[in-house]
């Protein structure tokens, strides 16, 4: 299978929804707005949940609602990601396999990826993440250096930025979104800001 | 920066908290994390029963940027240590029994959190926590039988409490079927009943009415019943979203999301 690239735009939610419920299992949907076929890119991601990952009801609705927003956005559903609750275990559970596989379904080359919470410290030097691909009837981890994060350090830097400026909590998932439907669960007000933080850096390279 | 006078009532402070049990986490974590950065190297002997107490306050204030400091695994063997021995001189002490629980769960061995939390239900029959801390775990591992067991006592002492007959419903849901989606439905609708604002219960509602009315085994009557359900949990649904959009501009993606969702669903019933 190809490159997959991980967009600054991903990473930083992906992180944000982790580090916003520390203690408790989180996951995602990735997307992709490029079109099939070849080299993959992970543009976004959307925030689901981070209560009962297990139960069906939530995120079946989660699933049909996000599919909508993507054909509304010519975007589609590409992958999974989630953080387990138990930090030293970065192992894809029962329910993380069976929603990747649902994906797989729809998406040759979905990825399944799992935030490794052990590595979420600040200054550490390498992505916090292990990715599965789809190969021969199972799930495997995915060749490290077909992983592209362009600007990893710029990336770090964003999601510093993030936290110091106090807009990590600007981030909204589905579970939230359920509390209080007023809240925007495919965070238009966080993408502008982080893609604000991100061009300076476009224009230097 | 303090003197080393003020360092010492600060030290002594701790410790009366820690005699007395308090639960003041927020003060603990403040007054703690002062001491342990600045003036670690004077603690002695302290210092270990120190780090404990404020790892397990950081833990309640949900601290877990300080947490990592204070290495996590480690401390809460500790912290375990210390719970084992306060049960040893006071086996009644429930507080300390459940957070060992919590401890267990923290370190990701569920089965033994399970296990542990049942013995203690056998004989703390009315602890409502344990009970819902129980069918958390077993969510988590997928046994949705003795989760819905759980949710069932629950139900049982706490009728008027919504959130658990949406979850009770839930787990009937997942577990799937006929008879199961005949019983989510109800109980979502019980939920709604007790609080007509929780979205979970009203879009599950919607959810479960349209696979049972969708699903070929149904009588014809069984299949309208479902579809009036449907359709009334729809609009319900469409109305709450209006609501919710009016004036702001950032929830139109949201909005348009469900639309297109009912519209959908709608073409796959009829």
């Amino acid at each position: 299978m190809g490159e997959v690239e991980l967009s600054c735009l991903a990473y930083a939610k992906m992180y944000l929804h982790a580090s916003q419920f520390p203690r408790c299992s989180v996951n995602g949907l990735l997307l992709s707005s490029s079109p099939a076929g070849g080299d993959v890119c992970i543009t976004d991601c959307v925030p689901l949940l981070h209560t009962h990952l297990s139960l069906a009801p939530i995120t079946q609705l989660a699933l049909t609602q996000v599919d909508a927003w993507c054909s509304q956005t010519h975007q589609r559903i590409m992958g999974y990601y989630q953080a387990n609750a138990c930090v030293s275990d970065s192992s894809p559970t029962p329910c993380a396999l069976k929603i990747a596989e649902k994906i797989f379904e729809q998406c040759n080359n979905a990825v399944l990826l799992m935030i490794d919470g052990e590595k979420m410290f600040p200054g550490c030097r390498v992505p916090p993440i292990v990715m599965y691909e789809r190969k021969d009837a199972r799930w495997a981890l995915k060749d490290k250096h077909t992983i592209m994060l362009r600007q990893w350090e710029e990336t770090c830097a964003i999601v510093n930025q993030l936290f110091s400026s106090g807009d990590q909590a600007l981030l909204v998932d589905f579970d939230s979104h359920l509390d209080d439907i007023t809240k925007d669960w495919t965070n238009q007000k966080l993408n502008a800001k982080i893609m604000e933080l991100i061009s300076p850096a476009n224009g230097n390279v | 920066m303090l003197s080393v006078s003020e360092m010492l009532k600060m030290r002594d402070k701790l410790r009366k908290w820690r005699e007395e049990n308090y639960r003041n986490s927020e003060q603990i974590v403040d007054v703690g994390e002062e001491l342990l950065n600045e003036h670690a190297s004077k603690l002695g002997d302290d210092i270990w029963i120190i780090y404990e107490q404020v790892m397990i306050a950081a833990l309640d204030c949900s601290r877990d940027d300080l947490a990592w400091t204070f290495r996590f695994d480690a401390i809460l063997n500790d912290a375990n240590k210390l719970y084992d021995s306060i049960l040893q001189d006071d086996p009644t002490n429930t507080a300390a029994r459940k957070r060992k629980i919590s401890i267990l769960r923290a370190q990701g061995k569920s089965s033994e959190a399970i296990r542990e939390l049942n013995e203690y239900l056998e004989q703390f029959v009315g602890d409502q926590e344990a009970w819902h801390e129980l069918s958390e775990l077993y969510i988590n591992e997928h046994d949705y039988a003795k989760a819905a067991f759980c949710l069932e006592e629950l139900m049982m002492t706490n009728p008027h409490n919504h959130l658990y007959c949406e979850q009770y419903a839930e787990v009937k849901y997942t577990q799937g079927g006929l008879e199961n989606l005949e019983l989510a439905r109800k109980y979502f609708a019980q939920a709604l009943k007790l609080n007509n604002r929780n979205m979970r219960a009203l879009f599950g509602l919607y959810m479960s009415a349209s696979h049972i009315a969708a699903s070929p085994k149904v009588s014809a009557k069984v299949k309208k019943d479902n579809m009036k359900y449907g359709a009334w949990a729809a609009s319900q649904i469409s109305r709450a979203y209006q609501m919710a959009g009016r004036g702001k501009k950032e929830n139109k993606c949201s909005v348009k999301a469900v639309e297109e969702m009912l519209e959908s669903m709608q073409i796959t019933m009829s």
